[in-house]
């Protein structure tokens, strides 16, 4: 085994870790770290493919800006639905400032009434999400058709080619200061993956894909910005009469 | 012994974790869980766009033919954090508006 196939065989693990901890768990804090530690593994996955440009990136984006902003979002907002609340106490479910003496209490009331021991089973039993059959029905379908068409793959796919040295691009150094008039201009070569080759890739030859990203990502923040308004936030009842008045002569026509 | 680091391998994986994902985003009411989701269904895309750009690469093409997939996958990054940072300030206002982000409160999109 080589190194590449054992550093694949870790990281594959660790996202898969990540994954079950991410569907797993009650608490979105929690999912979010399990979240993260799959992107990590990706990372992990991009760079025994010989990827270090895009496992890079993959850190940088997913694992650092992304995770960030949902964070900020978990933080902000108090997004938990009525299935994640169950299984905290009350005065962590509500809004409530935390008081561990009331929480300690709470825990102890529940568990006499439940009549049962405190057990770090019960505890972890309450912090997981079950499973829902439905969608784990259509989930293991999604997976069975995926695992027959690479079942299919023809013989080619069995193992990965091995790389070339390196790859021509067309593009010639200038020639050094002192050198010999005559002496022919050496082509610039790139490896396989590295931040040369995949900028060679973007500008070389798919330059205009690269422009509307940009597009795309300039329209994406100002919807962002637009969307999270405050002015959205539910308007209380106005009771000023002029208010309403002016208002209504706008809306006269509706 | 067989190598592990072999394309059908990796495609099996990119496959495991996108289902996981859909499971994710069909089971849970959470909305950001729902967004957490579709970010690892992404991601396992993405897996399989570079194992297909390593695929070629072994199968003796061109720079560009070699390196679109892991220009894809940029692309797909990028489409990704566009994505999250739409859902979240959807997520927001749906909050902001109904005080909850359960998916239920958002099943129609009006006021």
């Amino acid at each position: 085994m080589e190194l590449q196939d054992i550093l694949f065989i870790f990281c594959a693990l660790v996202s898969l870790a990540g994954t079950v901890i991410l569907l797993s768990q009650r608490n979105a804090v929690y999912a979010l770290l399990g979240l993260l530690l799959a992107f990590l593994g990706s990372a992990g996955i991009f760079q025994a493919l010989d990827a270090p440009f895009v496992a890079v990136s993959q850190v940088l984006i997913y694992a650092g800006a992304l995770a960030v902003l949902f964070l900020f979002v978990l933080m902000f907002t108090d997004t938990r639905t009525s299935e994640d609340r169950k299984g905290l106490p009350r005065a962590v479910g509500s809004r409530a400032n935390f008081d561990p003496a009331e929480f300690d209490a709470q825990t102890k009331k529940k568990r006499r009434k439940e009549g049962e021991l405190p057990s770090a089973l019960q505890a972890a039993l309450d912090s997981i999400v079950l499973p829902k059959p439905l969608a784990l029905v259509v989930a293991l379908g999604f997976l069975l058709c995926f695992s027959f068409a690479i079942f299919k793959l023809p013989a080619q796919y069995d193992e990965f080619g091995p790389l070339p040295e390196n790859y021509a691009t067309g593009l010639y150094l200038p020639a050094d200061e002192g050198a010999a008039p005559g002496t022919p201009a050496t082509e610039r070569v790139v490896e396989y993956g590295t931040t040369e080759a995949v900028s060679f890739t973007i500008f070389e030859g798919f330059p205009l894909a690269f422009e509307f990203v940009s597009l795309l990502i300039f329209a994406a923040v100002l919807g962002a910005v637009l969307l999270a308004r405050r002015h959205l936030a539910p308007t209380p009842k106005a009771p000023e009469a002029g208010a309403s008045a002016g208002h209504g002569a706008g809306h006269a026509g509706h | 012994m067989l190598a592990m680091l072999d394309p059908k391998t990796v495609l099996f994986l990119a496959a495991v974790l996108f289902s996981a994902g859909l499971y994710g985003v069909l089971s849970r009411s959470n909305l950001i869980m729902v967004l957490m989701s579709l970010e690892l269904m992404l991601n396992a895309v993405n897996i399989a766009l570079v194992a297909f750009s390593r695929h070629w690469a072994g199968q003796g093409n061109s720079v560009l033919g070699a390196h679109s997939g892991q220009f894809f996958t940029l692309m797909v990054m990028a489409v990704a954090a566009a994505e999250v940072g739409i859902g979240l300030a959807i997520i927001v206002a749906v909050y902001r508006r109904r005080n909850t982000a359960d998916s239920e409160a958002a099943s129609e999109l009006r006021h």
